[in-house]
């Protein structure tokens, strides 16, 4: 079970540093089709910085910011995003993921569509990426007994 | 017999007078009680009404204030300015400031922040200034043929007060060479120091003195809790 940390100096750098972290980690995501980076880079290193939360400030400071049912529908619905956009652009009769074809929905040239379908796409992808890679964390580190199972 | 009479008399009319008095003062008695509950009731109220909308409206100065910082990071990160890339800044920035803008302002104690980063930049270059001092002296310990090195661990109790304060101590301690912070226990500093000259220049306090200056801590302590009671006093005279 995580306890919070009764290092200062680490507990007090992280408290500072998570927000430009989380910050930093939807730059890497929204600036992917442009510049290195993407989804999978950017929703690591979301992941990353709940993890040093979880790690600096114990479970009950992380569940205030996000629940384990928010982690949940946030893997979800960036899963529903990606295939969602695919399947729209099945739809629109082009291949599965042809972001070209949103030109009809979104009234703009067929190349700033696919500009914005890929960063639609990132955005699932990070979101997913960032859901799991805590969830993984979270099982891995209370060996899948959470406090409200011991309440009970 | 006349004479009983009348003492008879006299001494009712001193117990119906004594009566009288002791009803009027209980009556009084009791006419303060309520004033002064009434007014303590008062008081409360005014004072929580004070408290909550100080409470929310620090939160949101708060948020503000990340929303602008996160603002400006998301501005050197990204470098194009264009609509697209700006709203796309700012809708994440909210949400980023509105998630953690309660751990990024944990344990802000009441204080002009424009004055803490004035100073704190100012600390900079004495900091830098001890950090090249100190680098001769290491450097002279490790070359010197009898290598004079004296490693202690010492502690001690600093006069801070907030969690940041002690980690800008401890970072600048462990950045000058020489000496490495080990560990801070309920503000009790563990402090290894490579020989006794680095470890008397340490005791000396002046970086805890000036790191006190920076945040407003210790002897600024008094003006601060002055101000507080000022604008508390100020607040209080336009409720009632």
């Amino acid at each position: 079970m995580i306890r919070s940390s009764d290092d200062i100096i680490i507990g007090t750098v992280a408290r500072v540093m998570i927000p430009f972290i989380q910050l930093f980690a939807l730059y890497v995501i929204m600036h992917g089709h442009h510049s290195p980076g993407g989804g999978f880079q950017g929703g690591v290193i979301l992941g990353a910085s709940l993890v040093l939360l979880l790690i600096t400030h114990g479970i009950d400071e992380t569940k205030r910011l996000v629940s384990e049912k928010g982690i949940a529908i946030f893997g979800s619905a960036g899963l529903l995003i990606y295939s969602g956009i695919g399947l729209i652009c099945l739809i629109l009769l082009g291949n599965y993921l042809d972001y070209s074809r949103l030109y009809i929905l979104l009234h703009v040239v067929p190349a700033k569509a696919r500009s914005l379908g890929i960063l639609g796409i990132e955005t699932g992808v990070g979101f997913t990426v960032m859901a799991v890679m805590y969830s993984i964390f979270l099982d891995i580190s209370t060996g899948g007994e959470l406090p409200e199972d011991e309440e009970e | 017999m006349e004479v009983t009479l009348l003492i008879e008399a006299t001494d009712d009319s001193f117990r119906i007078l004594e009566d009288a008095r002791e009803r009027a003062e209980g009556l009084l008695g009791t006419a303060v009680k309520l004033t002064s509950e009434t007014r303590q009731m008062e008081e409360q109220k005014i004072q929580s009404l004070l408290k909550g909308a100080q409470e929310v409206k620090s939160g949101f100065q708060n948020f503000v204030a990340a929303f602008l910082i996160l603002m400006v990071f998301w501005a050197m990160l990204s470098g194009k300015f264009d609509s697209f890339h700006l709203t796309l800044g700012v809708i994440c920035s909210i949400i980023i400031a509105y998630l953690t803008y309660n751990l990024l302002f944990a344990n802000v104690r009441v204080g002009d922040t424009r004055v803490i980063v004035q100073r704190f930049l100012r600390y900079i270059p004495w900091l830098l200034y001890q950090i090249v001092l100190a680098n001769f002296h290491v450097a002279y310990l490790a070359l010197s043929p009898k290598m004079p090195v004296d490693p202690q661990i010492m502690r001690f109790d600093t006069k801070l007060e907030s969690d940041i304060s002690w980690v800008t101590l401890a970072n600048s301690i462990t950045l000058t060479p020489g000496t490495i912070t080990m560990d801070i226990r309920n503000g009790e500093f563990f402090v290894h120091a490579l020989s006794k000259k680095v470890a008397d220049d340490l005791n000396t306090g002046e970086m805890e003195d000036r790191i006190a200056h920076i945040y407003m801590e210790a002897d600024h302590i008094y003006v601060q809790d002055a101000l507080d009671v000022a604008r508390i006093y100020v607040a209080l005279r336009k409720h009632v």
